[in-house]
């Protein structure tokens, strides 16, 4: 009873939030024609931020992974070393890291690259959290598991290659993927090193037209399109590695 | 097989799941049964001798071989053997045939076919036949039992070692695997098997010992012990055991 009333509850509230919204957006008196002459600038933009998004993504994996084999090595020190990374990495501020790596480190080793650069930072942040997220997908395999992989004969190497990580792939697609989504919109905040991504395209754009609404609104568009086959890959992928029937 | 233990000692925490066993069994053993209370150091002593863990003390020879102390001879060790846990032996992402195939490709360096066709012949032996391609949670615990013994026997082990195969099994579906335990047997295959399964040690094994508190309290043929218990303390446990 009290259920269904929540049921309906949750539903008119969120469906009349959304008609609003779509009509408050919709009704809006647009000046696209004050946008036009900006439309390739953004394009450019949405390719960079496709090029950033894809290249740390792929990076970040690697870092990732590095991250996990270091903490799971069962060397102290290195454990040690990667936590202290996995900490610091996680606890400041995304915009201070990439001013930091691109005015000071990339500066000292005279790398001027602010795509390239941003590309790192972005790896380096995102592969923080999905070295956590490995972590923990890893864990999460029973004893048994392990016990039974020892038992057959298994080295340690052909027990993580065999047993432990396909299954550890399926319990961490969905956290990884949303990480990945984090990855495309936090990509935004390159503009600060001047890397003409999307949403800085987007920011000019409005600076020199005015026309706000008509320049962010296709962020909302542009983002999504690159955001929504992450999300949708993650959950085919995961109803291709079911084995729970 | 010929079977000589000294003085086997392990500890987990500050429990002594092995507190210096020492047994020494003839050649005319083929088949051994562990009994004796929960704790008492059936799993631990199955595990020692299987290579899966290392005493603190203590030696372990089988038909004059000893048991290696290095990883890598102990790998080998296990190689030679197969191991059948109470459950949750199966890994879970892969086929019932696959779970065969798998040991036999990856650490007896067969050829897949070849590998196929054993995993294909044991499953076929162990009236499986049908449920190849299904995964483990698609079969019943005593289809995943059997799967599990058709892997851990595919190889032909020197030794088969089964901890508690049947104990988590509802009584139907422990006759089907004690069934195909006790087939084996008639087989030839050197079986070490800890189990509550009372009938079954008495009627299928050669020699069954008696583990209490980490050590042997009492060991013999079957008939002896079950028959003529010389210790109180096993006495007590299959007068208990057998009164239900």
């Amino acid at each position: 009873m009290w259920k269904n009333v929540l049921s309906a509850f949750i539903s008119v509230v969120l469906l009349t939030t959304f008609a609003f919204v779509v009509w408050v957006v919709a009704t809006h008196d647009y000046r696209w024609e004050a946008i036009a002459p900006y439309r390739n600038n953004l394009f450019s933009g949405w390719l960079v931020t496709l090029l950033v998004s894809v290249a740390s993504l792929a990076l970040s994996v690697f870092v990732g992974v590095l991250l996990t084999a270091g903490q799971l090595s069962g060397d102290p020190f290195s454990t040690f070393l990667c936590r202290i990374y996995v900490e610091v990495i996680r606890g400041t501020p995304l915009l201070t890291q990439i001013l930091i790596g691109y005015y000071l480190i990339a500066n000292a080793i005279d790398w001027h690259s602010s795509l390239g650069v941003g590309i790192v930072v972005l790896s380096c942040f995102s592969g923080a959290y999905l070295s956590e997220i490995f972590r923990g997908g890893i864990e999460s395999i029973p004893r048994s598991q392990w016990l039974s992989a020892r038992a057959i004969g298994l080295t340690g190497a052909q027990t993580y290659r065999f047993v432990v990580i396909p299954q550890a792939v399926r319990r961490v697609l969905p956290a990884s993927a949303g990480q990945f989504a984090n990855l495309v919109k936090d990509s935004s905040l390159l503009f600060v090193i001047s890397v003409h991504e999307f949403t800085m395209q987007a920011r000019e754009a409005n600076a020199n037209s005015y026309a706000t609404f008509e320049a962010y609104l296709p962020l909302v568009l542009g983002y999504f399109l690159l955001t929504f086959p992450i999300s949708f890959l993650s959950r085919h992928l995961e109803r291709r590695y079911r084995y729970e029937h | 097989m010929s079977i000589e233990i000294r003085g086997l000692t392990k500890h987990y925490g500050t429990t002594r799941a092995a507190d210096g066993i020492d047994l020494v069994l003839g050649d005319s053993v083929q088949v051994l049964a562990l009994i004796g209370p929960s704790g008492g150091g059936k799993s631990t002593l199955l595990r020692l001798v299987g290579g899966l863990e290392r005493p603190e003390e203590g030696t372990i020879r089988i038909d004059g071989a000893e048991m290696p102390r290095d990883e890598e001879s102990l790998r080998l060790w296990r190689r030679q053997n197969g191991f059948l846990f109470q459950s949750f032996n199966l890994f879970p992402h892969l086929t019932a045939l696959e779970n065969i195939i798998l040991p036999l490709v990856e650490v007896h360096g067969w050829k897949r076919g070849e590998a196929d066709a054993r995993a294909r012949e044991v499953v076929a032996r162990f009236g499986m036949g049908a449920h190849l391609e299904k995964h483990p949670a698609q079969l019943s615990g005593g289809q995943q039992q059997r799967i599990a013994l058709a892997r851990a026997m595919a190889h032909e082990p020197a030794l088969l070692l089964l901890d508690e195969p049947t104990s988590a099994l509802d009584p139907e579906m422990k006759a089907e695997v004690l069934d195909l335990i006790e087939e084996l047997c008639q087989a030839g295959q050197r079986i070490i098997l800890s189990t509550h399964e009372m009938g079954f040690a008495r009627g299928s094994a050669d020699a069954v010992v008696f583990l209490g508190a980490g050590r042997v309290v009492e060991s013999g043929s079957a008939a002896e012990l079950f028959d003529h218990p010389r210790s109180a303390i096993v006495q007590a446990f299959l007068s208990k055991v057998m009164k239900w």
